[in-house]
């Protein structure tokens, strides 16, 4: 194991931190560590979400594999679950992953009883824990929207019709089943390194500028109004598209940007579904990915170890 | 939601079938009746006297509403949706008065209960007439229920809409089968289809052709069929017993459309041969020494007596009359008015073969018109109530023969014999001949075809729905005909069959669509009422003669063409307008027919052919007959203030037409022959279904043939009304959306009620090679949230009644067995199972209990995939126990890898993987991870230019917040006054292109994509955004065959075929050859043998038979084995040859088992075969 160390010290800079969405920059490290960062935050990250329905009565219009796919897919608050075990490792109960640590139950009842179409949501359901809830989009700030936004419409009902179930919420990762996923779309990009050739820029009409600078779809540069001189208002929102070079070879002055994709540094957009906070998410990732990595390095130790990860044997195996 | 929540547009493309029902209803019955000619009965046995000559005829039919009936008590209206349920039939009490009359004395009139007919959705009698959506719904059916099928036996029907030759229009036909007719005959002749019509127009459709065959001796003979035969006359003789008349004048008749002066003038259409012909013609009747009318009249009786039933006492030229009266012209009441028709057909005739007229097209849409259900019913009608009738005064006529107490003049007596062939028949026969699409007469209704008329209409999605409505057939005798000709789409049929919506293959081209703006005529004028024919002619006449037409008087002679064309309206000659007037008559009567309705109809087809050098034969042919094919245009000579310059055009004039594109150019049109009438919208020359392609003008056209016919075959929403449907299959989108990007008919013809795909997120790229060769790869996790899922709803009916009525009078019910607990967990108390069960295959869903041998049976399900029951209905009619159920099961139908999709631009494709999310490429700025990738070959050598396009929009749009307009042709639709010329140039694709850049999206649709599994910039930009796609029926959940072990054959013991059966896929010759081929032996003996009929056979080496060895008891062998000696090497062996008596030479080979049988087999036809062994050393 001797050697030179590849060891590299990623830097991790935190731009923007709200609930639901996240945005940070990730240098000095390279693309297999930002790509497995992004895929572990899609599928591996756990959380809760129904599993098992058990319909009473279901005299919706909807069926009852309907209603159940559309309740599965609920984001249910999932702070609880990397604490959680997952059903099959669970040993309190005897695999009816029923138990209380390793299962969240739900009910739902609802009838229509006059003549209004009564809309069935996400509110209706009742947790067994409280902790473990259907995600609220509403904000808490504004007062007003909060009596109208009554969740996520599970099924609508009409006069006479009702609907009355068990269900039973269980963690599980993206992997398994995309309702599991606690990310709405991670993604991340190369910072862009751009430099414009400022002397070939002079060359240029104001007119030529204005066209050039508005060949890009996105606002990447912009005129000076004082100086009249083309500056980069935004280089993160060039998407690498090429179309200003592209424009610029038109013009018949190639060379006069010049783009750079910085390979090490990389700009992350997390978007949560609500069922974990969108800097919990990261966290949770990178402890996987790290959990992830120590089975790796025991499992080349030891050939047994393999089995005797508890719930990491179950990430190993899967990928 | 907003949408114009009525349903006028998809109601009227079904007019056509409800409204020619609705006539039959309102009149088309009582016309019918009155045209069945009464019976006479003579008590020839007993009496001779006049008072015992019994008259019967059938008069005011009575049609009523479907009521639920028990013997003859009603229990109130029978419903549509119940006669779904209960898979009974929707049809009406059938009742007509019998009248029986004495000779000399009163009437006698008898209710008669004719059965059952069955009743058409929304019409006159349908409980869903004139209902709201609202009203619907709570009738159980669809909002958007438009009708125009029947329901029989829980099936819905359609009556297909053939193709007839057009009526009452003389055609000039070449065939070769014509001159094998008889010796002396050439190909040509001239044909009319005469439509019966009697008193003052009234029509009863039904129709008898009449050909006008050309003779080499330039003579002319008059073919009709009468019974299944055909009859020839010699024109002239048919000529003089029409009118009584001279040689002379027949002979100026027939010859004065030819005048020296203009023989080489443009339009002329006589040739000094006429005069020849002419006289041919009188001296073949002159030959027979048939010389006046009453002669002729005369000879045809005698010739006709034995032929026509029902005739045998009448004179020689009553008899002739009829022949003239029922066999000729039909469509003609008058004897002046056939003459006149007869010398139109002769000089047509002549000039055909003259070559101064061109053939007309049998197939060309020009000379034809369509069935419609209300009129086959009615003439299947006819011809039923004829047939009972004649059977009815056969057994009249037997009773009188029998001498027994039998009082003929008692009319309770006759009532009684009579309805010995029961009269509710009749009802049954139309209502099996709707159920079969089968004609089961004698005389062939005058058509060509025997079966197929109606055909189910299936539910698959609402557009197949639809295009059964829309659908016309050539006809099955095109079907099976070698020559591609029919199959041809005509200029003529422009406008009003779809060039697009037609299936590839077998029935293409025979099978085409109407257009969206296609109509057809009806009995109904605009308000509704009933038309009145001899109004609406006289009127025209009218209007004709104060244009300036001289009216065709007997003895007046015309000239012919040019100087005067003839006038025909509805197939009778009215009278001749001078040539130098004829354009402005014709242009007279189009504003006519636009501007004052009451005076010429609006549907009026002006049939003007101009004067030609050997083209159709000139005339002004005006039709006001119902089912012909109409469709409006502009007409320029009328302002369009306020939409009323819109005219109906039929196919037979619109080829004489100048009618223009709405572009605003002229089409090239030079100055001579300025355009007259401007199309409305250039998709209206496409129908509802090729209507919906978005920008299919840019795609390359069979692409939207296929869409069209992909369309049809997509998993949509089929129905709302779901849950009181019972489908045999039933296929059902779960999420199905509005696609962003539509064209205008969308809209108009309301199909988000029913939508039928997804707006999926499709990425161009070729990605891992799984999406080669049109396979295509879906996002795991998008199906996971609900992409293309789906349902088949199964509907199983068991009738215990029709079970125990088949099988003895065992009484079934009901009922699960109390001993067998197993089943309680499926099956409920009732026997029947629980809603929401699933239930895996072989498990039983229902159980029977059989009183009379004390059991019970189940029955199990068959198939390969676990379904849930959906949906349980009993029968609890009247019935002690239950009897009859219907058990809906439903089949979960996600997406799975190999299930086919389907753009809206024929780019079909099936899901060969399932990628995760993860793994998918992802956008660098949205984050956005494709829902389906398809690789970019597929459209180079496509050409589906509009799935880009619908791509790129649909970004646009989806960016906008709005829908994309995607009507085809906008380009080519003269842009309304307001807007400037000066903003043309702005192509498609800027307008698309500016909108994405507007949101910082490329001009050209594609995006910087990341590769899923390694995070690094794919190499080029990839084309993405939203298509919207559809879902195809054809899933492997429903196809896939695998086995390892399972049945064999009984006799070869080879393994069975069939997916049904668990059997396997037959490893033919070719593969057989394949693999000998490829010299992989082993595989092959591997397939062949091992894994088909292994057998080790016991073959006797001493007479090399496979057959004769047999197994020696092994009880035998235990008697001596107690002696505790060492088993001898024969007693070991336990086979012996039965021919050798020895076990000797016993060897075992293995060998196929067919090779045994075939010995045996051998055997039976007393051929022995010997197998020589060896061990194979020697060799």
């Amino acid at each position: 194991m001797d050697g030179v160390s590849y060891q590299r010290f990623p830097r991790v800079k935190i731009r923007e931190l709200r609930d639901d969405c996240a945005k940070f920059e990730l240098r000095d490290t390279d693309a297999s560590i930002a790509n497995a960062l992004r895929r572990v935050m899609i599928a591996e990250v756990p959380t809760i979400a129904i599993d098992l329905v058990e319909i009473e009565v279901n005299s919706s219009v909807l069926n009852d594999e309907f209603i159940a796919h559309r309740l599965g897919l609920i984001p249910l608050t999932s702070e609880r679950a990397m604490g959680m075990r997952f059903s099959r490792d669970c040993d309190a109960c005897d695999g009816d992953g029923q138990c209380e640590y390793c299962s969240v139950e739900f009910h739902l009842r609802a009838k229509c009883r006059d003549d209004q179409t009564l809309d069935v949501t996400s509110k209706d359901l009742v947790s067994s824990d409280h902790s473990v809830v259907p995600v609220d989009y509403s904000d808490p700030s504004d007062y007003e929207s909060s009596e109208q936004s009554r969740g996520i419409i599970i099924v609508k009902l009409r006069r006479g019709q009702e609907l009355r179930l068990r269900a039973i919420a269980r963690k599980g990762i993206g992997k398994d089943h995309a309702k599991w996923s606690p990310a709405a779309t991670v993604t991340f990009m190369y910072e862009p390194d751009i430099h414009i050739n400022e002397d070939m820029m002079e060359s240029l009409t104001i007119e030529e500028k204005k066209q050039w600078v508005e060949s890009s779809p996105t606002k990447v540069f912009d005129i000076d109004p004082v100086t009249q001189q083309v500056k980069v208002v935004d280089p993160e929102l060039y998407t690498y598209d090429d179309e200003v070079i592209k424009k610029a070879e038109a013009m018949g002055k190639p060379g006069l940007v010049e783009i750079r994709a910085k390979e090490d540094s990389f700009i992350f957009t997390v978007e949560s579904t609500g069922a974990i906070k969108a800097s919990q998410l990261v966290l949770n990732a990178i402890d996987i990915l790290k959990q992830k990595l120590d089975a790796v390095r025991l499992s080349e130790d030891t050939v047994e170890a393999d089995d005797q990860f508890g719930e990491l044997g179950a990430h190993m195996r899967g990928g | 939601m907003a949408m114009n929540n009525n349903y006028k547009d998809l109601e009227e493309l079904v007019t056509h079938h409800v409204d020619s029902y609705d006539y039959m209803v309102d009149r088309g019955l009582e016309v019918m009746l009155d045209n069945i000619k009464p019976l006479k009965i003579h008590d020839s046995f007993t009496n001779t006297s006049l008072s015992h000559i019994l008259v019967i005829n059938l008069i005011n039919p009575r049609l009523y509403e479907p009521q639920k009936e028990q013997g003859s008590t009603k229990r109130g209206a029978l419903l549509p949706f119940e006669c779904r349920q209960a898979k009974l039939s929707y049809t009406g009490r059938f009742e007509a008065d019998v009248c029986f009359q004495y000779q000399g004395r009163a009437v006698i009139r008898e209710k008669i209960n004719f059965g059952h007919l069955p009743i058409m959705l929304k019409s006159k009698l349908c409980h869903l007439r004139g209902a709201d959506p609202q009203k619907l719904t709570s009738l159980k059916e669809e909002a958007a229920e438009m009708g125009g099928y029947f329901i029989l036996n829980g099936l819905e029907r359609v009556v297909r809409l053939l193709i007839m030759p057009k009526r009452n229009y003389p055609m000039s036909m070449v065939r070769s089968s014509f001159r094998d007719r008889r010796e002396g005959f050439t190909d040509k002749a001239v044909v009319i289809r005469c439509v019966r019509e009697y008193q003052s127009s009234l029509i009863d459709q039904s129709s008898v052709t009449v050909k006008l065959h050309y003779l080499r001796n330039g003579s002319a003979r008059l073919g009709f069929w009468i019974e299944g035969r055909e009859y020839l006359l010699p024109a002239g003789m048919v000529l003089k017993a029409l009118v009584d008349t001279t040689d002379r004048e027949i002979y100026e008749k027939l010859t004065c459309c030819y005048n020296e002066k203009y023989s080489k003038v443009k339009g002329a259409v006589g040739s000094e041969l006429v005069a020849e012909r002419a006289k041919i013609i009188l001296d073949e009747v002159q030959d027979l020494s048939l010389f006046t009318q009453h002669d002729c009249l005369q000879h045809i009786g005698e010739h006709f007596q034995p032929v026509v039933d029902g005739l045998e006492n009448e004179t020689p030229s009553n008899v002739a009359h009829t022949v003239l009266k029922d066999y000729i012209f039909i469509h003609l009441n008058n004897y002046d008015d056939k003459f006149n028709l007869l010398i139109f057909m002769l000089q047509k005739l002549f000039s055909f073969t003259d070559q101064t007229s061109a053939p007309d097209n049998p197939d060309s849409l020009q000379n034809q018109e369509v069935l419609l259900p209300g009129h086959l019913i009615t003439i299947y009608l006819k011809e039923k109530l004829e047939d009972w009738m004649r059977k009815a005064k056969k057994l009249v006529q037997e009773e009188l023969g029998k001498k027994n107490n039998f009082n003929f003049l008692a009319v309770q007596d006759v009532k009684k014999v009579i309805d010995k062939n029961p009269p509710t028949q009749i009802g049954l026969a139309v209502e099996n001949m709707l159920k079969t699409g089968r004609l089961a007469t004698q005389s062939g209704l005058d058509m060509q075809q025997r079966a197929g008329f109606t055909v189910q209409a299936e539910r698959l999605n609402f557009l197949r729905f639809l295009s059964f409505f829309r659908a016309v057939h050539r006809g099955a005798s095109f079907a099976g005909l070698r020559t591609t000709s029919v199959r041809k789409l005509l200029p003529e049929s422009w406008g009003f069959l779809c060039p697009v919506h037609t299936p590839d293959g077998e029935p293409c081209g025979l099978l085409n669509h109407m257009t969206c703006y296609c109509r057809v005529t009806s009995y109904f004028d605009s308000q509704g009422l009933v038309k009145d024919f001899f109004d609406i002619r006289k009127s025209i006449l009218n209007v004709l003669t104060g244009l300036g037409m001289t009216s065709s008087l007997p003895k007046l002679v015309q000239p012919g063409p040019p100087q005067v064309l003839s006038v025909l309206l509805d197939g009778r000659v009215v009278g001749f307008i001078r040539s130098s007037e004829i354009e402005k008559v014709v242009a007279h009567l189009r504003r006519l027919k636009v501007l004052a309705p009451s005076l010429i109809p609006g549907d009026l087809e002006v049939g003007y052919v101009p004067l030609s050098i050997g083209g159709a034969y000139p005339g002004l042919y005006l039709s006001t007959s119902p089912s012909r094919f109409i469709r409006p245009v502009r007409n320029l000579s009328i302002s369009s203030e306020g939409g009323r310059d819109i005219e109906l055009i039929g196919p037979f004039e619109q080829v004489f037409m100048e009618i223009r594109c709405s572009d605003g150019g002229n089409g090239g049109r030079s100055d001579t022959f300025p355009a007259t009438h401007e199309e409305i919208h250039p998709t209206a020359m496409l129908s509802v279904v090729a209507n919906l392609t978005p920008w299919s003008d840019h795609n390359q056209s069979p692409r939207n043939m296929y869409q069209c016919q992909m369309a049809k075959q997509t998993m949509g929403f089929s129905l709302q009304s779901l849950p009181f449907r019972a489908d045999q299959k039933l296929y059902h989108l779960q999420t199905p959306q509005s696609p962003i990007v539509r064209t205008s008919a969308y809209t108009k013809y309301n199909i988000d009620e029913y939508p039928n795909g997804t707006n999926a997120i499709v990425a161009v790229l070729a990605y891992t090679g799984y999406d080669m060769e049109d396979a295509m790869i879906l996002n795991k996790s998008s199906v996971e949230r609900g992409m293309c899922h789906g349902q088949i709803y199964q509907t199983e009916t068991i009738d215990l009644a029709d079970e125990s009525s088949r099988s003895g009078a065992a009484q079934k019910m009901f009922k699960r067995s109390n001993i067998d607990k197993s089943l309680h967990s499926l099956i409920d108390s009732d026997g029947l199972p629980y809603v929401g069960q699933k239930i895996h295959p072989n498990e039983p869903y229902c159980s029977v209990y059989n009183e009379v041998t004390n059991t019970t049976r189940t029955n199990n399900r068959k198939g390969s995939d676990p379904v849930i029951v959906d949906y349980v209905a009993v029968d609890t009619k009247n019935k002690k126990y239950l009897q009859k159920v219907n058990i809906r099961f439903r089949h979960t139908r996600n997406p799975i890898i190999g299930d086919k999709f389907s753009s809206r631009h024929g780019q079909k494709g099936v899901c060969s993987q399932l990628w995760p999310d993860i793994d998918m490429p992802f956008s660098g700025t949205t984050g956005m991870r494709p829902d389906l990738i398809i690789n970019p070959h597929a459209f180079p050598s496509r050409m589906t230019i509009a799935m880009l396009l619908e791509s790129v929009a649909a970004k646009g749009g989806s960016l906008n917040g709005k829908f994309v307009d995607a009507t085809p042709f906008a380009g080519s639709v003269k842009k309304s006054k307001g807007e400037e010329i000066n903003s043309e140039p702005e192509s498609l694709v800027d307008e698309l292109g500016n909108m994405l850049k507007s949101h910082g999206f490329n001009y050209h649709g594609v995006e910087v994509l990341y590769s899923g599994v390694y995070g690094t910039e794919l190499t080029c930009e990839i084309f993405m955004g939203p298509v919207y796609y559809q879902r195809l029926r054809h899933m492997v959940a429903d196809k896939f065959q695998v086995r390892a072990t399972g049945a064999v054959d009984q006799i070869t013991r080879q393994p069975i075929k069939g997916r049904k059966r668990g059997g396997g896929i037959r490893f033919g010759e070719m593969e057989r050859d394949s693999m000998l081929a490829h010299g992989a032996a082993y595989l092959l003996h591997d397939r062949l043998h091992t894994c088909s009929d292994y057998h080790i056979a016991d073959v006797c080496s001493l007479c090399g038979s496979v057959l004769t060895s047999s197994f020696i008891q092994p009880q035998k062998r235990a008697v001596r084995d107690i002696g505790g000696l060492p088993p001898t090497s024969n007693a070991s062996k336990r086979v012996t040859c039965h021919a050798c008596q020895t076990s000797k030479g016993m060897e075992t080979v293995a060998m196929p088992y067919v090779f045994r049988y075939l010995a045996a087999e051998l055997a039976s036809m007393n051929i022995k075969m010997t197998l020589h062994l060896n061990d194979g050393l020697e060799a």
